[in-house]
């Protein structure tokens, strides 16, 4: 009944040189629906765009710095916690690394702490 | 022209239709009209008894099948094409977009048909002994139903379709144990993409739709063996409840006297049993308020078939089934909706996944199922049966507010806003 072979996106990948982010505003990355985070003092954080609710893609507001959920109104803090709404478990993080090559490596089977940051 | 008369009676056996022996023939010789009894009687003809809502269905289900069919020629289930095959069944095929309203309008029609037969059934209690296990049938028709809308809705692989599905799957995934397991068998995958688009597909031209027909066909078939349509909430008189108390073969308690059959007979006796059928039966007294089928019955029949492919036609023409832009992965609307029968169940959804998303869907089921094995008593009387009565309209009153919650008085965000909104647009 499951297929073989899940001919999917990959769980670990690179999404490009350090230099390529931006300070300030999260870098939303359409196919893997991660926000990737750079902040200054602190260093990379990769954030599930994924509602822990049903699956909708939540968008990060400029405005209050939380993650809104457009399908039953979830609302995640900063640090993903579940401050309003029916969803069950807050944001997951992902292991965000440096490869080799100096490009950043991120890993959706490594959940990570919100407080985890890479500096480069 | 003796050729062309052997011909002629070679397919039609039957004597001509001027006599009753004919009208007889006609429906018994026939296979597809034989699930019709030779006669009816005229109280279960009435408009007003069933509304005829079960042949609605029935011939809402063959439009579907015969319009999505015609589709099928134009539609493949992989997402490159999918999409452009929407856009040109929309914009380039002859009729392609009739078409497509014709089905998504009998669909809606058959959600609603299906719903507004069981509610008649259940009002005039025709769920009673011995027509239990129908009821049981007729509730899986009523969730195949819904597996048939919900797996077509993924079909044209745009936006709506893309979160609709997203969402459904994404409920059934808090089923506890199974429910990972469920989502991922459903979608081949862990996310709505090419492989759920296939498996989506073949559920909904194959799978589904032929289960519909092997049930459809026991739930015929029962009625017939049931003694038709039961007898119209206004015919029933109290001397009548107890006769139905009584049915099923009583003992044999007198001996039985062996008789010799006559060397000339020309027919075979296969058994004989006492005591009354376990199904109500035209009795001799009532032979003067029945029919026959042909023509009272098939001629109200047709003309049921008749309304409602024109009714079909009709929305088709005034309402186009919508399509929005191709399905984007990255980006949810606001709000996400799921088609409007399931917007009771996502409203519910909205304020718990578990309890609103798997368990009262399922007690809700599970109490549909048992009603006819839980409500023994064998009145059909509304006058002896109000608590069922207050029961069911409570069940029926709650479906409607959170549908009609879900649909109007919801938001971006799911917030609620007053319903005008949809009309006016949202105030910034």
């Amino acid at each position: 009944m499951m297929p073989s072979v899940f001919y999917e996106p990959p769980q670990s990948f690179k999404i490009g040189d350090p230099a390529d982010f931006a300070f300030g505003p999260p870098t939303f990355l359409a196919d893997e629906k991660i926000y990737v985070f750079r902040d200054r003092e602190k260093g990379f954080a990769a954030a599930s765009a994924i509602c822990t609710h049903l699956g909708c893609t939540v968008s990060h507001f400029q405005s209050d710095g939380k993650f809104h959920c457009p399908c039953h109104g979830s609302v995640f803090a900063a640090d993903g916690s579940v401050i309003h709404g029916p969803a069950p478990r807050a944001l997951q993080w992902f292991e965000v690394t440096e490869a080799r090559d100096g490009q950043l490596q991120i890993d959706k089977d490594k959940i990570v702490p919100p407080s985890y940051r890479l500096m480069v | 022209m003796n050729f062309a008369r052997d011909i002629w009676r070679s397919i039609f056996r039957r004597d001509p239709l001027l006599t009753d022996k004919g009208k007889s023939e006609l429906v018994f010789l026939n296979v597809w009209l034989h699930i019709h009894p030779a006669k009816v009687k005229t109280e279960n003809m009435r408009f007003k008894h069933t509304f005829y809502l079960g042949f609605i269905t029935f011939f809402l289900f063959v439009v579907l099948v015969t319009t999505g069919i015609a589709l099928m020629f134009y539609y493949r289930p992989y997402p490159p094409h999918a999409y452009q095959d929407m856009k040109d069944l929309e914009y380039v095929v002859f009729l392609g977009s009739f078409l497509r309203g014709m089905h998504r309008w009998a669909a809606h029609g058959m959600v609603i048909c299906v719903f507004l037969h069981m509610c008649r059934v259940f009002y005039t209690a025709s769920y009673k002994k011995p027509r239990q296990f129908n009821w049981v049938i007729g509730v899986l028709l009523l969730l195949l139903t819904l597996g048939l809308s919900f797996t077509g809705y993924l079909l044209p692989w745009d936006q709506l379709a893309f979160w609709a599905i997203t969402v459904g799957t994404n409920i059934g995934s808090y089923a506890p144990i199974v429910g990972g397991q469920v989502r991922e068998i459903l979608l081949g995958g862990h996310s709505v993409g090419e492989a759920g688009l296939l498996r989506f597909y073949v559920l909904h031209v194959a799978v589904l739709p032929s289960a519909v027909i092997l049930l459809t066909i026991v739930h015929f078939w029962r009625v017939r063996k049931d003694g038709g349509l039961s007898r119209p909430i206004w015919k029933l008189k109290p001397k009548k409840q107890e006769e139905l108390v009584t049915i099923g073969a009583p003992p044999v308690t007198a001996a039985v006297n062996a008789v010799v059959a006559s060397p000339q007979k020309t027919y075979g006796l296969m058994e004989v049993v006492t005591g009354k059928p376990i199904f109500e039966t035209i009795s001799p007294e009532e032979e003067d308020e029945a029919v026959f089928s042909y023509p009272y019955a098939f001629f109200r029949e047709a003309i049921a078939l008749l309304a409602t492919v024109v009714g079909v036609m009709l929305m088709s023409l005034l309402f186009r089934a919508p399509l929005e832009e191709l399905a984007n992965p990255a980006k949810t609307p606001n709000p996400a909706k799921a088609p409007w029968y399931f917007l009771g169940l996502q409203e519910l959804v909205s304020h718990s996944a578990l309890l609103g998303g798997v368990v009262a869907p399922t007690l809700m089921v599970l109490a549909l199922l048992v009603i006819p094995y839980f409500d023994r008593s064998p009145s059909r009387r509304p006058i002896d049966r109000k608590w069922a009565i207050w029961l069911f309209t409570i069940f029926v009153a709650a479906n409607l507010i959170l549908i009609v919650v879900g649909t109007f008085f919801r938001g971006p965000g799911w917030a609620l806003v007053p319903p005008w909104v949809h009309v006016t647009g949202a105030v910034e």
